[in-house]
């Protein structure tokens, strides 16, 4: 029997007020930086260790990318400084800071995250999106059950994290499958990058409390490896009435990661993680995963590099009380090689094999037929960037040819093309086709009420046009817009079944058309003052291709916001004392015939910190702003605060 | 991909390293003239620092004493300092060789320095500053450099 008591009963309104009061006055006198009495930046950088010193990007504050099929797309990147300068706790919280995703937290373990629309209906909060590829150092973590990602179980440690490269749009040619809408890639610090001991420790009222430790260390010259080991408690969320949810939950990871660089051209990398956790009341979900990678990249004398990845992937999760159980194995092994033709063309090729095992057991309410299924997938790519004129203007042709066991061979070609006028100054445009191939959810799940003839589904697919600007005027100011037109065919869609029962089937008769604007940016005010954030805004409309669709088919497949907004202000106020928050805005959600309305929100995150040599202390506050909101369905999250102590030798 | 001219952040970084080294080097006693003689980082060649040295070094002591910076004109100059930024491409092998012995710490950033006898080489990845360390000549020349250090560098032979 659980013996703890979870108790997230609302304080009484008046100190809750007094405390968000207090919170604005701060935000208000920390907006303000006349405080920084820093004048030259070197002050700022005696204070770092030498470690800190080799993590600091030398060419600006912001860094444009540089490879081209980055300059040609709509990518975002957070980076490690901007999730510590945040209250983010957990990788989806993270993610919250590009302005170019859609983040919303649909219960006390689950998030709805996508890009440019299609956030899946929620079913009891359980969302389904599934138009994203998200890879943790290359590592693919969608699920091939729905195609989307549990976020449950990704908790790469954040202090760990180097950066999130963030790319809205099609990523069909260079990424795996299912990047359909877009690429989310966790990329993790080195070894090398993550040397001596960290610990770490959060008490607080909505994560009730977290643990880390992680100790670097160096075996030979370049052999350098890390442990890590985290656990949280994370407390419930709340009912539309105002009583628990009951959906607590508790998770333990840990792993390792070994870099070696037997040269200056070879470099091998391993790395594995493991983890256990328990969610909602009496432990009703349970789930465990290990994965572990490898990778050897060798760098050729002219410019060429081949690099060749593996990795074994387990998870396993058990719905204890209605008896579902999923289990994945899944491997990969993928190959890429770039080198440059002659001076006007590099070529990037490489070929991916994958190899999943799932295994269910059923239950009456939800089947999967066969209960155990083998999945492969091949896929090979080819790209050629041409320099058309040097420096100025480049052409990027692609395609990826993959094979399911699903619906065959599927193409995914790509034009991207990027003019660069003047220094620091790009425009670039892309038309791509990218293809979501079925999942077991699409095919082979059987509910009282759908039944999906075999066979019968196809891919979605999607044209997209793209359209985009970036702009580094100073060396402190950058920013990019990028506006795309997205065309899509074959959408998934429940259609009556004729002649009856059962009553449903998942069929592809919708298609819809989406648009919209990403605007985002990055400044240094003044010294000790950063600014960077985003606005986006996305339209659709959906029509049907048969007659059989019902109605609300179009908002099972997404319930998305007109228009967001997000800004987060990083400040330092002198040598040790840091002021930082988040402001977010969110459009509300429409009501569809599964699920209520959410109204529109604004939210603000803050945080102080005394940053020292050895040690760092914290006090943040989550969703300030009001004592419950909704995001994503019914469950209200409520607003919190914790405080952190994090010490560094 | 284009190279990029070096930026003001590039070098305000490597004065603030070079401050950094006195704390991880240690020099024989001979390598001073007293106990009081102040330590003194050099710069041979041209001056990519700016003004960042004497910002890097402002109000700071190392073993109790002040932190001098020298721009030196010739290798006589350079005789006096502890601590020497050389950069002065296209001769870089004569300066290490008249140098070699001496208890100097040389330090540059020339794509071989620390093959050509350097004892600490910087270079770019990934935008981000790295140390290479030559600890055969510093050996040669009586400088202890911490394990705290070369645990974080690439060692060179």
């Amino acid at each position: 029997m659980n013996k703890r008591i979870y108790h997230t009963r609302p304080l009484s309104s008046r100190p809750k007020q007094a405390i968000q009061l207090l919170w604005v006055a701060v935000l208000l006198l920390g907006a303000i930086p006349v405080f920084s009495q820093v004048k030259d930046p070197t002050l700022d950088l005696k204070k770092l260790s030498v470690e800190e010193l080799m993590n600091i990007e030398v060419t600006s504050v912001s860094k444009s990318p540089e490879k081209l099929t980055e300059v040609a797309s709509a990518i975002q990147v957070i980076t490690n400084e901007d999730i510590k300068r945040s209250a983010a706790t957990r990788l989806p919280e993270a993610l919250r800071l590009a302005p170019n995703l859609q983040v919303a937290q649909s219960n006390s373990h689950d998030w709805a995250i996508t890009a440019r629309g299609f956030n899946g209906a929620p079913l009891q909060n359980n969302t389904l999106a599934d138009k994203l590829l998200v890879m943790i150092d290359g590592r693919s973590v969608y699920t091939p059950l729905f195609g989307g990602v549990f976020w449950d179980v990704q908790n790469v440690m954040l202090e760990d994290i180097d950066r999130v490269e963030v790319v809205s749009g099609p990523g069909g040619t260079l990424w795996g499958a299912n990047a359909v809408n877009g690429v989310i890639n966790i990329i993790t610090k080195s070894a090398s990058q993550t040397q001596g001991l960290l610990a770490t420790a959060m008490p607080g009222s909505f994560l009730e409390d977290r643990i880390g430790v992680r100790y670097g260390g160096r075996i030979d010259s370049n052999l350098y490896f890390r442990v890590y080991g985290q656990h949280f408690d994370q407390a419930t969320s709340h009912l539309p009435n105002g009583n628990d949810a009951q959906d607590q939950w508790n998770m333990t990871q840990g792993g390792f990661r070994a870099d070696y660089a037997p040269g200056s051209r070879d470099q091998l990398m391993i790395q594995g993680d493991f983890y256990g956790g328990k969610e909602d009341t009496a432990g009703r979900t349970e789930v465990d995963g290990q994965d572990i990678v490898a990778k050897w990249s060798h760098r050729y004398s002219h410019a060429g590099e081949l690099v060749v990845q593996a990795y074994f992937d387990r998870t396993w999760r058990n719905l204890t009380k209605s008896v579902f159980t999923d289990r994945v194995n899944s491997y990969d092994l993928d190959i890429q090689r770039n080198f440059s033709l002659n001076r006007k063309n590099r070529i990037i090729c490489g070929i991916t094999y994958r190899y999943q095992q799932d295994q269910v057991n059923n239950t009456p309410t939800l089947l999967f037929t066969p209960e155990t299924k083998d999945l492969q997938l091949f896929s090979g790519f080819v790209q050629d960037q041409v320099s058309i004129i040097a420096h100025r203007l480049d052409l990027t042709l692609g395609t990826k040819l993959l094979h399911n066991d699903y619906t065959g061979f599927e193409w995914q070609p790509s034009v991207r093309m990027a003019w660069t006028p003047s220094l620091n100054n790009t425009l670039w445009a892309a038309v791509s086709r990218a293809v979501r191939t079925p999942s077991r959810l699409d095919v082979e799940a059987k509910t009282p009420t759908i039944v999906t003839p075999p066979g019968s589904f196809l891919s979605e697919n999607v044209i997209s046009y793209e359209l985009g600007y970036r702009l580094r005027p100073v060396e402190n100011l950058n920013f990019s817009i990028a506006t795309f037109y997205n065309d899509y065919h074959d959408l998934r869609s429940i259609n009556t079944n004729q002649p009856g029962p059962p009553a449903f089937i998942f069929a592809n008769g919708q298609k819809a058309q989406t648009w919209g604007l990403e605007i985002s940016g990055n400044a240094v005010i003044s010294e000790g003052w950063r600014l960077r954030g985003g606005y986006t805004f996305m339209n659709k409309q959906f029509q049907k291709t048969s007659p059989n669709v019902i109605s609300g088919s179009d908002l099972f497949e997404g319930i998305d916001p007109n228009n967001q907004v997000l800004i987060q202000s990083i400040t330092d106020l002198g040598r040790h004392l840091r002021f930082d928050w988040t402001g977010r805005y969110v459009d509300n959600l429409v009501q569809s015939s599964l699920t209520a309305g959410v109204p529109s929100y604004i939210t603000l995150d803050a945080r102080i910190a005394w940053d020292a040599k050895h040690y760092t202390i914290s006090i943040a506050g989550q969703n300030l702003l009001q004592h419950y909101h909704a995001e994503f369905g019914t469950r209200q999250i409520p607003s919190s605060v914790y405080a952190r102590i994090c010490v560094r030798f | 991909m284009h190279a990029q001219a070096p930026s003001a952040r590039e070098y305000q970084v490597k004065a603030v390293f070079l401050f950094n080294f006195s704390h991880f080097v240690e020099w024989p006693s001979s390598a001073f003239g007293s106990a009081e003689s102040p330590m003194t980082i050099g710069v041979l060649g041209n001056n990519p620092f700016g003004s960042y040295l004497e910002q890097a070094v402002a109000g700071e002591t190392m073993d109790g004493r002040k932190l001098v910076i020298r721009y030196c004109s010739d290798i006589k100059e350079a005789l006096g300092c502890q601590m020497l930024f050389i950069n002065t491409p296209g001769r870089t092998k004569e300066v290490l060789a008249a140098l070699s012995g001496k208890s100097i710490l040389t330090v540059g950033d020339g794509e071989d320095f620390a093959k050509n006898g350097g004892m600490i080489q910087f270079y770019l990845a990934n935008n981000k500053t790295r140390i290479k360390i030559n600890l055969t000549a510093a050996k040669a020349a009586n400088i202890t450099i911490s394990s705290k250090l070369l645990r974080l560098a690439e060692i060179v032979e």
